[in-house]
């Protein structure tokens, strides 16, 4: 199945009317990964934030499922799940609650064994008592990929999902969403780790500031590694 | 393991709030009694607060009343209560325009947006608490202007409630303009709406005073009971239909915007908190003008015209900072020809630093900045103490203009025009002093010691870098005091306040930056 899922054409992306970067043309389809690669500053979290709908483009229109993005529709909210914003928690909720909160609000079936499920997943089920702010960076940073994937969704976007994740944890990670785009579902995601594009990504997308190029995903990680 | 969900079974935005407020409830270290007896204070605080203010308004009453009529009082009180209440309104508005007036923290924006569940139950408990917030705010800074327009009961309690009813109706606007597109524009419009209430009946009491007549209006004071009843019915229902309208745009708020907004909201509360009124301002400060051309800076020649030309930079790309200047001359003008103010000379000079004050920190801007970002001062090749005198001219140059002409109009139909011309502009060294000595302050200090008092404990640190420019304003217009105790400018006046004034303005640009 080759259904574009989220789609953009020569998207000018930016804030104020001035663009961080060049147009972007982009179609993430059901059960494919793509990665957008770059410098800090190149806007890939830019263009991240726009093609879900946080930032309006400066022209043009971003696609999902054939209509233009809307986050405020319940079914977008349904199809799309996304790690964007960091280190953002209820001060007074626990990791398992913080959890708990999301899977229930998406109806999800059995959400208790979930949320057990998916803090072992992430290492977190000695901490699911524990509150945001007696949580490490890191630990923080699996709770909300956890509450990411603790409903069901048909398209992820990560921005810099790897972020202060260990090897190991990486590595588990990747493996994890190239085994849900088997499934069918869609992944986009902004990353500088080379292994993890590797494991993960179909294609490539380089944001850059005169042109922003797909290429393949081998040609990306070699000239990630070069440097 | 694969993840399925029920429609059926998802949440409502209310089950979501429900489901967050019980769990903070659970944690919460404060018993129901804690609450209550912390409402009974608040509530008893604010009784009291009423009542001082009362009485000495009530009490500024009485000293008026002995004293002859000023000759150029020709505006009466309730006039400058009004304009000071849409003063007050305009600044309100602008504040809950800024911050929203719908919200989401970080934390909402990551964890309710993003869930099925209809935006507009996520948000009616925010929208519930900005109205109730922005009514309480009103009433309380409602009190001192509601009992300058009126003495009776009724006539204060009418005031308050339509001040709190208004400032509800205001929240419920400005949520309709939230979601139908933003209101990035309402700040600008209510500064305006500010400069128009404070020198438009100030340019008017100056027009009138000329011409020998005198203004006469009434306070809802002495409005008929069903006159009184019927505003308030017309504002309870517009209020009312306002919030209903908002409440029904809610699902229409875009998660972004919330989340600037929820950041412009946590920003502004932390520096309030922490009585750091400098991040305040960055917190609240609204958009710079881009430049329709570029600045081609022909004739800057050296770091010294290079520092001026960038603060004339800075202050012409913000319109806001312009009004301020024009509010800050204003306001010692409208105070001089108000009934009920001008008869007393301490007033006056109250008013003249306080209108005073909001010029010099308008031009305190780019010191502001310069503190806030040294690498730029130090990448001038001058010596910080220059960078710092080059700071203080373009204030200078524009608070010779403002207070000359603040102070020629404060002193109408009062001896010689000339002289209270050169009294302004005699004192304006030591505001243009005290902008750069404000702007270049050091963080606050809440190592230093506390000091009891009736108020409660004052951290003397803050207290200390909090009054670091406004001191020197303040002794440095002590002279003007003079010349309105005296109710004329004696030519050795003007001696003393220029003398006194470059002697303040110097010490304070000398000393404008702490040599750790």
């Amino acid at each position: 199945m080759d259904t574009d899922l989220l789609s953009a054409v020569d998207l000018p992306v930016g804030y104020g009317g001035v663009p961080v970067c060049a147009p972007v043309t982009l179609s993430v389809a059901a059960g494919s990964a793509v990665a957008l690669v770059g410098p800090n500053g190149a806007g890939k979290s830019t263009v991240l934030q726009t093609m879900v709908g946080l930032l309006a483009p400066l022209d043009g229109v971003v696609q999902h499922d054939g209509r233009p993005v809307d986050e405020r529709d319940a079914a977008f909210r349904r199809a799309v799940s996304g790690v964007l914003d960091d280190d953002a928690f209820f001060p007074s909720l626990t990791g398992e609650e913080h959890l708990l909160l999301t899977a229930r609000a998406h109806g999800v079936v059995d959400a208790e064994a979930v949320v057990a499920a998916e803090l072992a997943a992430f290492g977190l089920t000695e901490r699911a008592a524990a509150l945001p702010s007696a949580l490490s960076s890191g630990q923080r940073r699996r709770l909300a990929l956890a509450g990411a994937l603790v409903r069901p969704a048909r398209l992820l976007v990560l921005d810099e999902p790897e972020r202060r994740l260990d090897t190991a944890m990486r590595r588990a990670l990747a493996d994890r969403l190239a085994a849900l785009v088997e499934g069918g579902v869609a992944v986009l995601f902004a990353s500088h780790d080379p292994a993890f594009i590797g494991t993960l990504a179909d294609r490539v997308l380089v944001v850059g500031e005169d042109e922003c190029p797909v290429v393949d995903p081998a040609d990306a990680v070699a000239a990630l590694q070069e440097g | 393991m694969l993840l399925s969900a029920r429609q059926e079974d998802e949440w409502s935005g209310t089950a979501v709030r429900r489901f967050t407020r019980r769990a903070v409830a659970s944690r919460a270290d404060t018993a129901w009694a804690t609450r209550a007896g912390d409402l009974l204070s608040g509530l008893t605080s604010a009784g009291i607060a009423v009542a001082v203010c009362g009485g000495a308004v009530s009490s500024l009453r009485e000293q008026i009343a002995a004293r002859p009529a000023a000759g150029a009082a020709v505006l009466p009180g309730g006039l400058t209560a009004g304009a000071v209440a849409v003063a007050l309104a305009a600044a309100l508005v602008a504040l809950f325009a800024r911050l929203g007036p719908v919200s989401a923290t970080p934390a909402t924006a990551a964890w309710w947006l993003p869930l099925p569940a209809g935006r507009r139950g996520l948000l009616r408990g925010e929208l519930r608490r900005v109205a109730l917030l922005s009514a309480a705010t009103a009433l309380a800074a409602g009190v001192p202007v509601v009992l300058t327009l009126t003495h009776t009961l009724a006539g204060v309690l009418t005031g308050l409630a339509a001040g709190a009813l208004l400032a509800v109706l205001g929240v419920g606007v400005l949520a309709v303009r939230q979601a139908a597109g933003g209101t990035r524009w309402v700040p600008g419009l209510a500064g305006a709406g500010t400069v128009l209430a404070v020198a438009g009946p100030a340019a008017a009491g100056c027009v009138v005073a000329a011409f020998g007549h005198e203004l006469r209006t009434t306070g809802p004071g002495s409005w008929a009971p069903w006159l009184r009843l019927g505003v308030l019915v017309v504002l309870l229902v517009g209020a009312g239909l306002a919030l209903l309208a908002a409440d029904r745009r809610l699902g229409r708020l875009p998660a972004g915007a919330l989340r600037a907004s929820g950041e412009a909201v946590q920003y502004a509360t932390a520096s309030a908190l922490s009585l750091d009124t400098r991040e305040l301002g960055r917190a609240l400060r609204t958009t710079v003008r881009r430049p329709r051309r570029r600045s081609a800076w022909r004739w800057v020649h050296g770091p010294g015209p290079a520092v001026v030309a960038g603060d004339l930079a800075v202050l012409t790309r913000s319109p806001a900072r312009w009004g301020q200047l024009v509010v800050g001359g204003a306001l010692p003008v409208l105070a001089a020809h108000t009934r009920g103010l001008a008869e007393l000379p301490a007033l006056v000079a109250v008013a003249v630093v306080l209108g005073w004050l909001v010029a010099a920190t308008a031009l305190g801007e780019p010191s502001r900045r310069a503190a806030a970002s040294p690498a730029a001062d130090r990448a001038l090749p001058l010596a910080g103490a220059v960078v710092v005198r080059a700071r203080a001219v373009v204030p200078l140059a524009v608070l010779v203009v403002v207070c000359g002409a603040s102070a020629l109009l404060v002193g109408q139909g009062a001896g010689s025009p000339v002289g209270w011309a050169a009294l302004g502009v005699a004192a304006a060294p030591a505001w243009a002093g005290a902008a750069v000595r404000g702007g270049y302050r050091p963080d606050l200090d809440w190592s230093g010691p506390v000091l009891a008092s009736p108020m409660g404990a004052v951290p003397v640190g803050v207290a200390a870098t909090l009054v670091r420019g406004p001191d020197v304003g303040l002794l440095g217009s002590a002279p003007v005091a003079v010349g309105l105790l005296l109710g004329e400018v004696p030519l050795s006046l003007i001696g003393v306040q220029l003398g006194w004034a470059l002697a303040l303005g110097a010490f304070a640009v000398a000393t404008a930056q702490r040599r750790d």
